[in-house]
């Protein structure tokens, strides 16, 4: 399984080559991606699939006199790069114009990126890839008798090149690898079979989890889902799970978003500078982590991406905008063409023993469904989790609803845990919030 | 036409003779089987917002997937590059699922005549640039001049023209051309500070003329803008288990959730899911008999030919209650000594096949819809979802309601907010205690996505009502 360089400089000639020629009536930006690696699962103790994967997508947008057009391909020859730059100025000639429109005009990428801790490229034998996949779900089998089956054990890598060229000037190219390795267990027990799954992902394969360490979690999350009840309908405090939590967080985000902003689309529109969250919640982008999920110098536009304070005690003090928006808008351009690692934090300090805390009420691991409505707030969606009384969990509950609105929840957080999820992109712990409907029996 | 034959074969000189070497190189002794997928897409999208077609795009995306398949394993390679040498080699790559073996000689049959569902044209060539431009300012314009509380009208008109061709070492040789087009319209309205939104559109395998040369957008227009301002009355609704009517249509996906997911051949040949070895069990009132049918002529779930070369079929999954059988692609059907259903399908050449729906619904009962609401004392009737979710192992499944309405003393009365409907799969079609004689199938919208591959489905259903599950609203 090598890991050969990308080589996505050679395409930087051709477009550089291609440059020359193109027609100055128009600005052009181009965005190339290539990826490649390979996907292995193992189940019931034997290899199942092996994937390997070669992906490539050169975007190619042309703004002409504030009309844009926009195309794309998978075929780098010369001859289909030009092809598919005029079929990007054809569409832009029907398109209508729109002046907030047009390449980044400063603040842009003007060079290569290294040394970012992101790239860490390893060669890895086949053979290997399996035993660890093999010794993954084998872990799970030990844990406890009633592990009785398995979606298997899937590790994955891969190698990613990015680069951007426009004709304003802007130039960055950066590479990047992602491992991940995880394991799906089945339960069964009365007849009634649960799953649940646990992963650890990485920049760097010598930070993966061990995958012994990975089946045993994988086990012991599917077994303490055994017999679970349904529960009364209540009004209660709940707290989410650090995944759980960054999918809030995530509904969030969105509602910032410059163009559901500027769409009138988000519950949050008009709120910069207002308290959005207690005093105690503050909110960061951090783009250039080391090793972090996100990281990326320059946004998909290739301005730079940088540090902001989103929430800062508690109170909204930007929105996520890209060039369009920030126009539209008329407010500075933050660099988010895409949105990079985010981290919820707390000016007090993160609660260790967070289930003591939350005393009696609902601790919630899993959610279903798309019931979060970033236009109005209102929150419904389905999940599973533990009923804990007197700081201790008791058993687990399903077939329950968790709902509310948005802007109350982010009011209503009471406190932040301390077991912060480092896969995520959006890094947080457990929140605890009051004041949560669940719906269950009558 | 089949870009297949011209851009790709002929282009890069891949006779009958070479593909028949690439399979062999795929698919040494002691692989059972292997398969060549390739494809040539493409695509656009045009989009209004903010009263302008801001911007226009296009997509170009062509590959081929090489499969080997021994027993329950299989080894997958794409790639972009047609050179014949990169082929062999991509093959190679492939059967490394096996360690070693033997070449053996493949022939390839004469390519296979199939049952068209719909035409070999593409939908790009159909109409100018500048005519669907117009079309959606048109749309735009209809909206805004039609209530002054629009907030915000976004219109989209998307096409693809997807060309493939199928090869596998039975001898198979099927190309298959699928357009696919899709219309849609989101509305916000707003009064006071309150904003609410209404969605609607729909598709199918045709041409854009059945879209901009008809009324057909106007109507999904209308619709967008009722559905908002029916949200703008709308209270917060009630948490707990209650009765729900869910109208026609679209609410089908109730069947895709709760039971079609936990019907794919995959998940029950490991016995993965809720549904495994139920098969003459009752999973359903006697009253429910569902289907899923891929061979509607131009439905968005429609297939001539699903992904792996097999004719699409009517399959009968739960008849009277009963649950008849399961959707299978080729490996899982060979696995569990049954014939495919025609449900092999894969989100691209670069992913593998598995067993997908195509359009699942619910076959018509006895009931007048106005019978099955007069019988509610106290309940909710939902008639707009925005989609669902599903455990296949534990059968727990979500769907979350868009325009929903309380029932109070048999009539339909104030409409309530957007809520997640929760309930087991094997056990809720057990409570439908009526089904209509108003059998709908949606407007040609839906994407269902598994293991992280989208494929265009299609759902329906009656109007039918649900004796008791949990619903999540605010209040208590």
């Amino acid at each position: 399984m090598s890991s050969n360089g990308n080589n996505i400089l050679i395409y930087k000639d051709r477009l550089e080559g291609i440059y020359k020629d193109l027609n100055k009536k128009y600005s052009h930006e181009f965005n190339l991606s290539v990826s490649n690696g390979y996907t292995v699962t193992s189940r019931s103790a034997e290899v199942e699939n092996i994937e390997y994967h070669e992906d490539m997508a050169l975007n190619i947008t042309v703004y002409n006199d504030f009309k844009k057009g926009n195309a794309s391909t998978n075929n780098l020859s010369s001859e289909n790069i030009i092809k598919t730059i005029e079929k990007a100025e054809n569409i832009s000639q029907n398109t209508q114009a729109d002046n907030c429109q047009g390449l980044p005009e400063s603040n842009f990428t003007e060079k290569q990126w290294d040394n970012l801790g992101i790239y860490y490229p390893k060669d890895l034998e086949v053979e290997n890839v399996i035993e660890m996949t093999k010794d993954c779900e084998a872990e799970a089998f030990k844990a406890d008798k009633r592990i009785s089956n398995s979606e298997g054990s899937t590790f994955s890598f891969s190698k990613n090149s990015h680069m951007i060229l426009n004709t304003n000037g802007a130039y960055g190219a950066y590479n990047s690898t992602d491992y991940s390795l995880s394991c799906i267990a089945l339960a069964e027990e009365n007849k009634l079979m649960e799953r649940d799954y646990w992963y650890s992902s990485s920049r760097d394969f010598k930070k993966l989890e061990e995958g012994s360490s990975i089946g045993k979690k994988a086990a012991e999350r599917v077994l303490s889902r055994l017999g679970a009840r349904t529960l009364k309908t209540q009004v209660c405090p709940v707290l989410f799970s650090p995944e759980m939590s960054a999918s809030i967080i995530s509904n969030f985000l969105s509602a910032i978003n410059g163009s559901a902003i500027y769409k009138k689309s988000s519950f949050l529109l008009d709120k910069i500078n207002e308290k959005i969250f207690p005093d105690f919640v503050n909110i960061c982008e951090e783009p250039l982590l080391v090793n972090g999920p996100a990281t990326r110098p320059y946004d998909s536009e290739g301005v730079l991406t940088e540090n902001k304070n989103i929430i800062d005690n508690g109170i909204l003090k930007t929105y996520l905008l890209d060039t369009y928006s920030s126009r539209k808008l008329k407010m500075d351009c933050t660099g988010n063409g895409v949105l990079t690692n985010i981290t919820m934090n707390s000016s007090e300090p993160l609660v260790s023993d967070i289930i003591s805390t939350l005393k009696n009420g609902i601790y919630i691991t899993d959610m279903m469904g798309s019931g979060a409505n970033t236009l109005t707030g209102d929150y419904s969606r389905g999940a599973f989790g533990y009923l804990v009384e007197n700081g201790e969990i008791q058993y687990p509950v399903t077939e329950i609803t968790v709902a509310s609105n948005l802007s109350q929840m982010f009011q209503n957080i009471v406190a932040l845990g301390d077991d912060i999820d480092l896969r995520n992109r959006i890094r947080t712990g457990s929140l605890l919030i009051d004041n949560i409907t669940i719906g269950g029996t009558n | 036409m089949n870009y297949i034959q011209n851009l790709i074969l002929d282009n890069h000189d891949l006779t009958n003779e070479k593909l028949e070497n690439i399979l062999s190189a795929a698919c040494p002794k002691n692989i059972d089987f292997a398969d060549l997928y390739f494809q040539y897409t493409n695509s656009e999208g045009w989009q209004l917002e903010d009263g302008i077609v801001k911007s226009g795009s296009s997509n170009i995306d062509s590959g081929v997937g090489i499969r080997s398949v021994a027993g329950d394993k299989s080894g997958f390679a794409y790639s972009n590059n047609f050179n014949y040498e990169n082929l062999i080699s991509a093959a190679k790559t492939s059967k490394c699922i096996v360690k070693s073996g033997q070449s053996r000689e493949i022939q390839l049959g004469n390519s296979k005549n199939i049952r068209k569902l719909y035409n070999s044209v593409s939908p790009l060539d159909f109409k100018t640039d500048d005519i669907k431009v117009k079309f959606l300012k048109d749309i735009d314009k209809y909206v805004r001049d039609k209530d002054d509380r629009v907030e915000q009208v976004i219109v989209s008109l998307a096409g693809t023209y997807d060309s493939i061709l199928i090869l596998n070492t039975d001898g198979i040789k099927a190309f298959d051309d699928r357009p696919l087009v899709r219309f849609s319209v989101m509305v916000i309205l707003k009064v006071g500070d309150r904003r609410e939104r209404g969605s609607s559109g729909g598709g199918g395998r045709y041409s854009y003329d059945e879209i901009i040369d008809t009324k057909f957008a106007y109507e999904f227009a209308d619709e967008a803008i009722r559905q908002a301002a029916v949200n703008l009355q709308a209270e917060d609704g009630k948490a707990g288990s209650m009765t729900v009517v869910l109208g026609p249509g679209w609410p089908g996906v109730l069947l895709h959730e709760a039971i079609g997911h936990g019907l794919e051949g995959d998940f029950n040949r490991k016995k993965t899911s809720a549904f495994s070895d139920l098969i003459g069990k009752q999973v359903a009132s006697s009253q429910c008999t569902i289907v899923d049918d891929g061979t509607i002529s131009k439905r968005r779930g429609s297939l001539s030919v699903d992904d792996e070369g097999c004719e699409t079929k009517c399959n009968t999954l739960i008849e009277n209650g009963i649950l008849k059988g399961y959707m299978q692609d080729k490996i899982n059907a060979k696995l569990m000594n049954v014939s495919p259903t025609g449900n092999g399908r894969r989100e691209s050449y670069a992913c593998l096949p598995m067993p997908r729906m195509t359009n699942t619904f619910m076959l018509p009962g006895e009931f007048n819809p106005s019978e099955i609401i007069e019988s509610v004392k106290d309940g909710i009737y939902a008639v707009n979802f925005s989609g669902g979710q599903v455990d296949i192992t534990n059968g727990q499944f979500v769907f979350t309601a868009s325009e929903a309405y309380l029932i109070e003393n048999g009539k339909v009365t104030k409409p309530i907010k957007g809520m997640t409907l929760i309930g087991n799969g094997p056990e809720v079609l057990k409570k439908v205690s009526m089904v209509g004689n108003d059998l709908k199938l949606d407007d040609g919208v839906g994407t269902c996505g598994k293991d992280g591959q989208s494929v265009p489905v299609g759902v329906g259903q009656p109007t039918l009502k649900i004796d008791e599950i949990t619903v999540g609203g605010t209040q208590v």
